[in-house]
């Protein structure tokens, strides 16, 4: 006979409990590889989606301007294109816009519009065409959203982005974007590339796809584009580099807004270098001097501006340009022949050249002091006008510099107008103030300027962060023109020009990963599940040794020693921990299924998508297979090592017994309590006062304190009784059954464990949970007391609190008793990026970044969970922090707790990198908000905003006060009509504070569900405790029954020994949940749902019940007198 | 000998090895094993000694000849045990009984395959505790005669405990245990 043969005979001998532990492996199996399958799959469905979506795309060229349309083709043209594993290119143009359905006159905003032609549908493989003239497609999210069907009228409004920055002097800062009413054509699903979508979203892609030229036309931007998709041979070839390069090579300076003129001066080329913008960006300006001096060229600079006023004395001229120049081109100016009169050295006030013109017109001579009045765009949306005084410092007859119209860029409204009196800028002009001469000299001498400065001071007064010259001018001696725009654009890099190459496909493919790792959270949500299951699986194999204890006296007699006894029930558990996780395998598929039906129907809600589908990997089921393994063995050979100490003769006799004593037993086991009893209540203490997470004080001293009443119970069960059991009546009966839960104490334990840590799970998991509609007013609150939020389509630029702000924006209430009365709006500057909340499932690679205006910052409004201050102030008013310089180059950052935990996985002082363009913004976090409003973005301070972000312009984000909270409704109906221009869309900071407590509150639920099924394996592990000890005492109670014991009594004492297990375990994770949520009610002023929770615990103590009176009927069916009987 | 509770079990169990004794020693061919580790311990059990118990202790997922051949599983020279388990079998006179499990056994036979079982491993003494205590007169009878032919063809050393006089009376030495002393009984058949 071999070892092997031994095996085989107990494992079918005992099959029925071996059966048992199979199960419990199974069942161990089952929830530990189906929560690694649904990680898996949440990944690979993203994934999915991700390339579903972007189709043959890999890399895309974007701008923040548009470009020729030809430089798609110039691209593909290059060589080194298609060399590189490229394939093709598609031009079009993608904008932000919102659709209203004229019909229903739902409206949906933050959608995507693609100007596409058929090339769109060439570069995907596909058999479409493009939507022609008026006809649009619409995604099919988009068509549920706004219940569109074909042939329905839509109106479309999109951003055209301004060549002008908004937050200038001569940018329109209303009507910004273009309505075009479209007619509905079809409406394309994903196979017709209707989900087309370059960002990572797990939600549906809400798009109008219209015709390429028609939206180029109205955009006024004919032949041009703002996006060109690049597809790859090798979809696994993601690198960007090479396009960027072939963009550097192919872009034309004009692509970049770049416009050089040659101009003759005298007889000489003179070069001009001036941008779309009306201003040169501070590095255009850097490189072209850079440039400029590499091959010896001289170079000026100029900045030119319209003064409203020049006024010297009683004489006053209107709308003049003056142009600063370099200070030593206005010194020579100063000392030229033609100068008029001479300059006083040495004057207090800043010097000032008229031309003739002006002097004869204000009647001014040399030495006179004079004001000029100009406007000033503040940042933070007001007009100014200033005032600054000069010291004519000379005359300049109208000839050579001082004739060039060409120092003073073409202003929309100004330069091209025939009349003085035509002008329409975008800003107040008082036309009635125009005189006959002043027209004179318009048709004259058009934008020639009317005086000079010297730059420096020009500057002072005019630059802003866009700029600070409106032109360069370049004197070639031995180059030609062209020559200098080959080197000048070498040196132009675009990507400082707003342009940027990104590898979407790559990007996209490592945001699939998720911020959230589903395989994990269901590995937390499914651990007493996973414990319940290796619990009964240790019960089991406890059960089935108790079974063979006179096996294991007999074996130890014949001569097997400890190790060879080891491997033999080793051996056995091995073989049932295999068979377990085999089966559990198939379990495991079923339970993936399972949840990933729930994440598509039930819990929708915390993953926004019904996109998810099972994705089975062989890598995950191994993992949980090895890990149910591993944990069953580990639980086999705990349960094993109590059995060294056995005596061989108390095994024989068929009783376990301890060589320690009762007493050093339960002082050991209260010694054990005790200590993690206290260690549990410091982690509390800790949680509590936010030294270590929520989270890890919940789970830690949880279980701590889950542990230690264990043992205190352990210890309570093998006490030695004083008092005997007397009297008659029920009650002695039930006292007996309560007395026969010490017959076996780790079985009782292991039953009040397995009810116990899933009672905790079902009361602990309720207090996370958030209680909607509380508190919207608390300016503590996560809401700040603002009860209406809104976001913008358009910037809005103009200041809301200023009287001139209220009017440009159609703000003015129309009567006392208007809405809009007293309604204040908290304004926040939009640097768009990814959600960096929970309602997005893909990693956030940019996080999307906010920023307030400083009033705001001092309102100290919401409430914070933590925060890194350095002084009082900071410690009463943590929003103070985002002014601080924190001197290593890092700029000062707030989130939410929530995002930063769970989303972002950063702690208070972390750092984290936002790329913009070739440029890596480092924020570091230096305060945490406690359940805000503010989970899907970053804040920064806006001074920071300004200077990181400076293409990003205006406030287009915006909390609402509105005094009378009853009236928050009309406000937003008002607040929408008047800014419908804008795309103005406001909702109540409630909902979107019940978006994201939806997400977790889907969570909790899951967690509530899955701890709910390890309290029904409770619930079956005590039926067969049960079960077991009844048939064990099958004698004892036979003798009962021969004494005049009958079925009733037998019930009852049966009843009441389980109760007493059911009670123990039922109140032991109740009470250690209620402690263990402790810091978490403190934190969020929680609540716990007592009735639902009441009802809960009811049904589990009724279902416990149940079974164990099923079980006791179940017993006594067979006769025990029987039992009496020897043999 | 001696009435129930004296220590008869206990002292034999001492003697096998299986409890420790809380004063003196016990030596076996001048060999304390209390003094060996817990491996040697158990090798020296199984080479050493064989038992009996009053329950027989047969495993009742195994068949006679299986039981029998438990012990060789962790014995040195085990390979070829099964001629001499056969053999052992059917002196105890169950050779047509070796593939049937002890459920189908009678409490006699059961007893006679732990006697096999005792012996399969040529051990130096075999100790019974009250072999004959769970069976009829009958069964008594020829588990009795059985031990005492076993022993003297396997040339062991047969302690047996028990308090039943009939037995006792078939053993030419027999100690009566009183009042924690062993005394010699003179008054059975000579040896």
């Amino acid at each position: 006979m071999r070892t092997s043969q031994l095996i085989s005979r107990n494992l079918a001998y005992y099959w029925r409990t071996n059966l048992a532990v199979v199960l419990g492996v199974a069942t161990a199996t089952a929830v530990l590889a189906g929560a690694l399958l649904v990680g898996n799959s949440v990944r690979a469905s993203l994934r999915d989606l991700v390339v579903q979506r972007l189709g043959q795309t890999s890399v895309v060229v974007t701008s923040s301007n548009f470009f020729r349309e030809q430089l798609a083709n110039d691209l593909k043209a290059d060589t080194q294109f298609s060399k590189n594993g490229f394939a093709e290119v598609c031009p079009l143009i993608s904008l932000e816009g919102s659709v209203t359905h004229e019909p229903s006159k739902r409206v949906a905003s933050s959608i995507r519009v693609y100007g596409v032609d058929d090339r769109f549908w060439m570069f995907h493989h596909h058999q479409g065409s493009a939507p022609q003239n008026r006809n649009v497609f619409v995604s099919q999210t988009l068509a549920r959203e706004l219940g569109t069907n074909i042939g329905d009228s839509i109106l479309l409004q999109v951003v055209k982005p301004s060549e002008i920055p908004l937050e200038s002097l001569h940018s329109k800062k209303e009507d910004l974007g273009k309505t075009l009413r479209l007619s509905v054509a079809a409406v394309l699903d994903a196979e017709g590339l209707g989900e087309f979508a370059i960002q990572p979203q797990q939600t549906g892609a809400r798009a109008v796809f219209i015709s390429l030229p028609l939206l180029q036309r109205e955009l006024e931007e004919t032949g041009k584009a703002n996006f060109i998709l690049v597809s790859s041979t090798d979809p696994g070839n993601t690198h960007a580099d090479l396009i960027t390069k072939l963009v550097n090579q192919q872009i034309t300076l004009t692509d970049l807004g770049i416009q050089l003129r040659t101009l003759d001066r005298d007889g000489r080329s003179v070069i001009s270098l001036e941008h779309e913008s009306k201003v040169l960006p501070n590095s255009l300006a850097q490189t072209s001097e850079n440039v400029a001096d590499k091959l010896n060229i001289a170079h000026s600079s100029y900045l030119s501006y319209l003064a409203n006023n020049i006024t010297a004395g009683t004489h006053s001229i209107p709308y003049s340009l003056v142009t600063a120049l370099s200070d030593s081109d206005f010194h020579k100016l100063l000392e030229s022949k033609h100068q008029t009169g001479t300059s006083s050295a040495g004057a207090e006030l800043p010097p000032i050249i008229l031309n003739e013109w002006a002097a004869t017109d204000l009647e001014a001579k040399t030495g006179d002091v004079l004001s000029m009045d100009y406007y000033f765009w503040q940042e933070g949306g007001r007009l100014e006008t200033r005032t600054a005084k000069f010291q004519m410092a000379g005359i300049l007859p109208i000839q050579g510099l001082a004739a060039d119209k060409n120092l003073v860029p073409d202003y929309p409204g100004i330069s091209g107008s025939a009349n003085l009196s035509d002008w329409d800028p975008p800003f107040p002009v008082d036309l009635q103030r125009v005189r006959p001469k002043d027209e004179d000299y318009w048709h004259q001498f058009g934008t020639t300027p009317k005086a000079f400065l010297p730059l420096s001071v020009g500057q002072s007064l005019w630059q802003t962060r866009f700029g600070k010259v409106t032109s360069l001018r370049f004197l070639p001696e031995n180059i030609s023109p062209g020559d200098f725009e080959t080197q000048l654009k070498q040196a132009v890099d675009p990507l400082l020009m707003g342009v940027a190459v990104v590898p979407v496909r790559a990007q996209g493919l490592q945001a699939s990963q998720g911020a959230t790792d589903f395989g994990e959270y269901f590995l937390y949500f499914s651990f007493f599940l996973v414990i319940s299951a290796l619990l009964l699986t240790t019960l089991f194999f406890k059960l089935g040794i108790e079974q063979r204890i006179q096996e294991l006296g007999t074996l130890r007699a014949m001569g097997f020693g400890p190790s060879k006894i080891r491997t033999l029930f080793v051996t056995e558990a091995l073989v049932l921990a295999l068979a377990g996780s085999l089966l559990g395998l198939a379990g495991a598929v079923v339970y993936g299924q399972l949840m990933m039906l729930g994440l598509r129907t039930w819990w929708v809600a915390a993953v926004g998508t019904t996109a998810l589908k099972l994705h089975v990997s062989s890598l995950s089921l191994a993992v949980g297979a090895v890990s149910a393994i591993v944990a069953s063995l580990l639980c086999v050979a705990l349960t094993l090592r109590g059995l060294r100490k056995q005596s061989t003769r108390g095994l024989l006799s068929g009783s376990l017994t301890s060589n320690i004593s009762v007493m050093t037993a339960s002082k050991t086991s209260v010694g054990i309590a005790v200590s993690l009893t206290l260690i549990g209540l410091l982690l509390l203490l800790a949680a509590a006062f936010h030294l270590i997470g929520q989270v890890g004080g919940f789970f830690g001293s949880g279980s701590l304190l889950l542990i230690a009443f264990l043992f205190f119970q352990s210890s309570w069960l093998r006490r030695r009784t004083q008092n005997s059991l007397t009297g008659v009546g029920w009650w002695p009966i039930a006292k007996l059954g309560f007395r026969n839960t010490s017959y076996r104490p780790s079985r009782s334990i292991l039953c009040i464990a397995l009810i116990a840590s899933a009672t905790f799970i079902v009361v602990s998991v309720d207090s996370f949970r958030h209680r909607d509609g509380q508190a919207v007013l608390d300016r503590k609150s996560g809401t700040g007391g603002f009860p209406l939020l809104a976001e913008s389509l358009q910037p809005l630029v103009h200041d809301p609190s200023s009287r001139e702000g209220r009017e440009a924006l159609n703000l003015v209430a129309d009567n006392p008793d208007a809405p809009l009365n007293e309604v204040a709006l908290s304004r926040f500057r939009v640097q768009p990026g990814d959600d960096a909340s929970c309602l997005n499932l893909y990693q956030p690679r940019d996080p999307k970044v906010i920023a307030p205006t400083d009033d705001f910052l001092q309102s100290n409004r919401f409430a914070f969970q933590n925060s890194i201050p350095g002084s009082a102030e900071e410690t009463a008013n943590p929003w103070l922090l985002l002014n601080r310089d924190l001197g290593d180059g890092t700029v000062p950052a707030i989130a939410d707790a929530n995002s930063l935990s769970y989303v972002l996985h950063l702690k208070l002082g972390d750092e984290l990198t936002v790329q913009h363009g070739d440029r890596a913004v480092r924020l570091r976090i230096v305060a945490a908000l406690s359940d805000s409003l503010f989970q899907s973005e970053l804040l920064i301070s806006e001074k920071n905003f300004v200077r990181l972000f400076p293409d990003q312009q205006g406030y287009r984000f915006f909390l609402i006060d509105v005094p009378n909270h009853d009236r928050s409704p009309d406000v937003a109906a008002a607040l929408e009509d008047r800014l419908a221009d804008f795309g103005f869309d406001v909702q109540s900071t409630s909902e979107r504070m019940a978006s994201f407590h939806r997400v977790e509150n889907t969570y909790l639920s899951t967690f509530q569900l899955l701890g709910g099924l390890g309290l029904a394996l409770g619930t079956i592990g005590l039926a067969a405790i049960l079960l077991r000890n009844v048939l064990e005492r099958r004698r004892e109670l036979a003798l009962m029954r021969a004494v005049g014991y009958n079925s009733r009594h037998f019930t009852l004492m049966i009843v009441a020994e389980n109760a007493l297990l059911l009670f123990g375990g039922v109140a032991t994770g109740a009470v250690c949940a209620l402690l263990a949520i402790v810091p978490v009610l403190l934190t969020r002023q929680g609540q716990l749902a007592n009735l639902s929770l009441g009802f809960m615990l009811l049904a589990v103590l009724v279902s416990g019940l149940s079974a164990s009176i099923l079980a006791t009927w179940v017993t006594l069916r067979a006769p025990l007198l029987a039992a009496l009987k020897s043999e | 000998m001696g009435p129930s509770g004296t220590g008869k079990s206990s002292l034999l169990y001492i003697i096998g090895a299986l409890e420790p004794p809380s004063t003196g020693r016990v030596t076996l061919e001048g060999q304390n094993p209390f003094e060996l580790n817990e491996k040697q311990l158990a090798e020296f059990r199984n080479q050493q000694i064989g038992f009996v118990f009053q329950d027989h202790c047969l495993l009742p997922q195994c068949s006679v000849l299986e039981n029998v051949l438990t012990p060789t599983l962790v014995s040195k020279d085990g390979r070829d045990a099964t001629q001499r388990a056969e053999e052992l079998i059917s002196k105890v006179g169950l050779s047509d009984r070796t593939q049937h499990r002890p459920a189908e056994l009678s409490g006699g036979e059961k007893q006679r395959v732990s006697l096999a079982r005792a012996l399969i491993t040529k051990p130096k003494l075999l100790l019974c505790d009250e072999p004959t205590g769970n069976l009829d007169h009958q069964g008594a009878e020829v588990v009795a005669s059985l031990l005492l032919d076993l022993h003297r063809q396997q040339n062991t050393i047969l302690i047996v405990v028990t308090h039943s006089s009939e037995l006792a009376s078939r053993f030419p030495t027999r100690y009566e245990l009183v009042d924690e002393q062993l005394r010699l009984r003179n008054d059975g058949p000579s040896s």
